[in-house]
């Protein structure tokens, strides 16, 4: 096909010829005139208004004119002219988004995906033959937007592209791959994409040189023309020179460093960390392998000089940030087995740690030509992110500074760092709010939480001293847990405060509300790895897990004050619609009867004492005392009669909570999407998902024709992108006939209303029984302490005689007890043992005094 | 006494509601009969629809 058609095209085009163009346009009417009646004339006019000159009108204009051209190709049958008439005749329903210019390739059927050429979205069929290995080419070089069951689709961006390089993926091969792959050639605009940000990409270095950043390139021309940028210009550190000549000005060069002495010392440590490797750990020996193997023997080509220049620390993340706009991003690589100034750290896996095949991959993802690349590693709650990050950490075997969102999870990290890894008890320090200290010996871990390092004003002398002295030094790895919940501002002290080589990510959730997850990308690095979930269900590393929307109808009285009520009460008045308190205690009974373990999520708090109570199970709010929290927990673990328990916000995250099979969601918060995802995790970790058959269950109640139907929705978009499928169910089956079904009188329903609409207006705010602690993100409910338990305040109310003296509605409320203290009775009081073992300790005492009295 | 044209409306209970409260601000209801039915002014049918119908359309979640 010959490039200068569309050239043609395009001058043809243009106004000044514009009556050759409706001579062809005329031509087509009449030839459609044999086929099908004719269609008003400005459905058929293609062209696109030309007022809107935009890059993709162009592209259709000159696949127009194309088409045009070679409709009047003499060599074409009559029935590939029909084809096209008949696709013209319905493009016009696809406006802006038709390809009906791209033609499919004779034998599109058998290639599995299909690229639009506007913005690199990528679709593929999930069911053809061949799609898992165009899966895995596709995570490779493009980003997983959405993987349900059958269709999938995928997005080329400029980072992932720079990820599918930095794999050591050639330009050449990524199109032929592609092009293999795709029903239709790929699109012009694609290739020159891809050539675009493959070819640049690796030119530019970002260097961490004795604590201070340096610009690095072998192509003295292409620093040139990034010091003409006026935002990299004014972040660049001028140092004092005293030669004046026109290169000095521009920026140091140096030679080289010469890599045959560097590697000597390296390749020799190299052999032992081998072999190290091999001896104890043969499961995940390809990965280390593959990271051993590569003995930086590419590298050093070219021994031109290398031309440097400085740039301020704090601008750090400006400069990376321009230089991703002007194409030529920073390569941001760690060469750590080459690092001969920071000290090593003695800290490998412990022998009997066994790596999932999963968290194998992204580790090499991360480590994938021998030198740690930053980025985000994005996993599945309960699949195992923090080994990931642990064993990250082994294989730099650098200093390590760990961040967490709170103070809890950092004893978590701790103790699995301990747990996991050969590391001592004095290598590995703490820093929180409460416990400073430095690891001894000149390497080691630190662990601390995000605001701690981040917090700029008065800090404890202590604290100042412990920032001193994660600052002065530089760190070879920089771990970050939970990257999606943290405030871009404070990521940016963060960032820049502490010096580190390479940077970790980890995360279940790659979603915020606000649009500030692409910011990630230029401060910490490209998503490296992204599970699908789907997928590891399958292979039985996570549960499967069958969830379920369930629509209660409001009852009419219920309905009725919803619409008069403002919005803090309404959150109330759909979460205690007897509805959902009816199928909350079916689903209840139904899956307790099944053997599960179930776990009632409610916001809520005026709601979860309501349900609890009602339903006699016992519950765990931020207001319950600690050794009640531990009894409940205890009992919900242990005790075969206790299976299901009522959890407020405090379950998302800070309790370590046993496992469950089935989750029921009676009130959230809002449209959170994290939060639904995080709650799906704690079902996720259930030890019997490898049983044949097992599912767990995953049930969200919500009330219809009320807004919580939009959040529900809401909520559900991560976990539909992730490959759920939500299953509606509108009317449980059975329920009606249940026995003891709670609120099933007209009478009952209004007496639970009354209730309702007399509780405070604060007990409708959901998690209103957390308070964050110091040193705590906000958002994050993981402290230990909750706070002193709420007094009621005293109230004054204006209202009718009769309602004070009781003559309305409620004369008389009977109050279910709570669990809480039967289950609290039972521990206090005497256990109650089997006979056999009442005889046998009675026998013991005997025996005892037996013998005290021989021995006197 | 004036004839008053009536349509015969048959919804659930959550949308008898939402009629109701909107009868407080602009009545149309003729006659409530039970749950699920009432007899509206046939004047009004439209613009009845037409609210009711936006007013349903809040609670619906839609990408973008």
């Amino acid at each position: 096909m010959s490039y200068k058609r569309p050239a043609e095209g395009y001058s043809r085009s243009q106004p000044s010829k514009r009556p050759r163009r409706d001579e062809d346009e005329y031509m087509e009417i009449q030839d459609e005139d044999d086929v099908i009646p004719p269609s008003p004339p400005e459905d058929n006019s293609l062209v696109p208004k030309s007022a809107t000159i935009n890059f993709s009108a162009l592209t259709r204009k000159l696949a127009e004119a194309k088409r045009t051209e070679d409709f009047n190709a003499p060599d074409m049958s009559a029935l590939e002219i029909h084809r096209m008439h008949q696709s013209k005749l319905v493009s016009h329903i696809f406006m802006d988004q038709d390809f009906s210019f791209m033609h499919l390739k004779p034998d599109h059927a058998s290639r599995p995906l299909w690229i639009s050429p506007e913005d690199g979205l990528i679709i593929l069929e999930a069911f053809s033959p061949i799609a898992e290995q165009a899966q895995d080419f596709l995570t490779a070089i493009s980003e997983p937007v959405s993987r349900p069951a059958f269709i999938h689709e995928y997005k080329l961006t400029s980072y992932s592209l720079y990820a599918a390089v930095s794999v050591g993926l050639q330009t050449e091969d990524i199109i032929e791959v592609l092009n293999r792959l795709s029903k239709v050639p790929v699109p012009e605009p694609i290739i020159s994409h891809i050539r675009k940000c493959t070819e640049t990409y690796g030119k530019v270095k970002l260097v961490l040189k004795h604590n201070k950043y340096f610009v690095e390139s072998s192509h003295p021309e292409l620093l040139q023309k990034l010091l003409r940028d006026p935002t990299i210009q004014d972040a660049r550190v001028i140092s004092i020179q005293a030669d004046n000549s026109i290169k000095g000005n521009t920026f140091t060069t140096s030679k080289a460093p010469a890599k045959g002495n560097l590697i000597i010392p390296g390749t020799s440590k190299e052999g032992d960390k081998g072999s190290d490797v091999a001896k104890g750990r043969n499961n995940d020996a390809d990965l280390f392998t593959s990271v051993v193997g590569v003995e930086g023997d590419e590298i050093e080509e070219d021994d031109d000089n290398v031309h440097s220049f400085e740039i301020n620390d704090a601008k750090i993340d400006d400069v990376k940030k321009r230089c991703n706009e002007l194409n030529c991003p920073m390569l941001e690589e760690y060469d750590f087995r080459n690092d001969t100034v920071n000290a090593n750290l003695d800290i490998d896996l412990k022998p009997a740690t066994v790596i999932r095949p999963y968290q194998e991959t992204s580790l090499s993802k991360m480590f994938g030509n021998g030198r740690a690349r930053s980025g985000i590693i994005v996993l599945p709650c309960g699949a195992g992110k923090t080994l990931v990050g642990i064993t990250a950490a082994c294989t730099i075997k650098k200093s390590c500074l760990v961040l967490c969102t709170s103070s809890v999870s950092v004893y978590q990290w701790r103790a699995q760092f301990l747990q996991w890894s050969n590391i001592t008890d004095r290598q590995i320090a703490v820093f929180t709010a409460d416990q400073k200290e430095k690891f001894a010996g000149d390497s080691g871990i630190v662990v601390s939480t995000y605001s701690m390092v981040a917090n700029t004003h008065n800090r404890s002398h202590e604290s100042k001293k412990m920032m001193e002295f994660l600052t002065s030094r530089e760190w070879g790895f920089l771990l970050l847990d939970e990257v999606h919940v943290v405030p871009a501002a404070m990521f940016r002290r963060v960032v820049t405060t502490i010096k580190a080589h390479s940077k970790l990510g980890l995360t279940a959730t790659l979603v915020r509300e606000d649009d500030k997850i692409a910011d990630l990308n230029y401060m910490i690095g490209p998503k490296l790895y992204e599970a699908n979930w789907m997928d590891l269900a399958a292979k039985g590393h996570i549960a499967n897990v069958q969830c379920a929307e369930v629509w209660c109808s409001m009852t009419p009285e219920f309905y009725h004050e919803y619409l008069r009520e403002q919005s803090r009460k309404r959150a109330l008045l759909y979460c205690m619609n007897p509805n959902k308190f009816q199928a909350c205690q079916y689903l209840i009974n139904y899956h307790e009867e099944r053997g599960d373990k179930i776990i009632v999520f409610s916001d809520n708090v005026f709601a979860l004492e309501a349900y609890a109570k009602k339903l006699g199970k016992p519950y765990i709010h931020g207001g319950t005392g600690q050794t009640e929290r531990m009894r409940v927990l205890q009992h919900f673990q242990h005790d075969p009669a206790v299976s299901t328990i009522f959890l407020s916000k405090v379950g998302d995250t800070s309790i370590d909570l046993p496992e469950a099979t089935c989750l029921i969601q009676i009130s959230s918060h809002f449209g959170s999407r994290r939060q639904e995802a995080q709650r799906l995790g704690r079902i996720l970790r259930a030890k019997r998902r490898n049983d044949e058959g097992f599912n767990a269950f995953f049930y969200s109640l919500v009330s219809k024709d009320t807004q919580e139907m939009f959040y529900s929705t809401k909520r559900q978009q991560f976990l539909i992108d992730q490959g759920y499928a939500f299953k509606v169910i509108t009317s449980l089956d059975g329920q009606q006939d249940f026995p003891n079904l709670v609120y099933r009188t007209r009478e009952e329903q209004i007496e639970l209303l009354q209730s309702v609409l007399i509780a405070n207006e604060a007990d409708a705010e959901p998690g209103s029984d957390v308070r964050a602690s110091e040193g705590d993100l906000a958002g994050t409910i993981t402290s230990k302490d909750f706070g002193p338990t709420r007094f009621p305040a005293a109230q004054r109310t204006t209202s009718s005689l009769t309602s004070l003296s009781g003559a309305q509605h409620m004369s008389y409320i009977e109050q279910n007890k709570s669990m809480n203290k039967t289950l609290a009775k039972s521990a206090a009081g005497s256990i109650n043992r089997h006979k056999l073992f009442q005889k046998r300790d009675k026998e013991k005492i005997a025996a005892r005094k037996e013998a005290k009295k021989t021995a006197q | 006494m004036r004839a008053i044209k009536g349509v015969l409306f048959t919804c659930d209970a959550a949308v008898k509601q939402i009629l109701l409260t909107m009868n407080e601000q602009q009545s149309f209801i003729i006659e409530d009969l039970d749950d699920n039915h009432l007899v509206i002014k046939a004047d009004d049918e439209f613009r009845v629809r037409r609210q009711l119908e936006t007013e349903l359309e809040k609670n619906t979640y839609s990408l973008e």
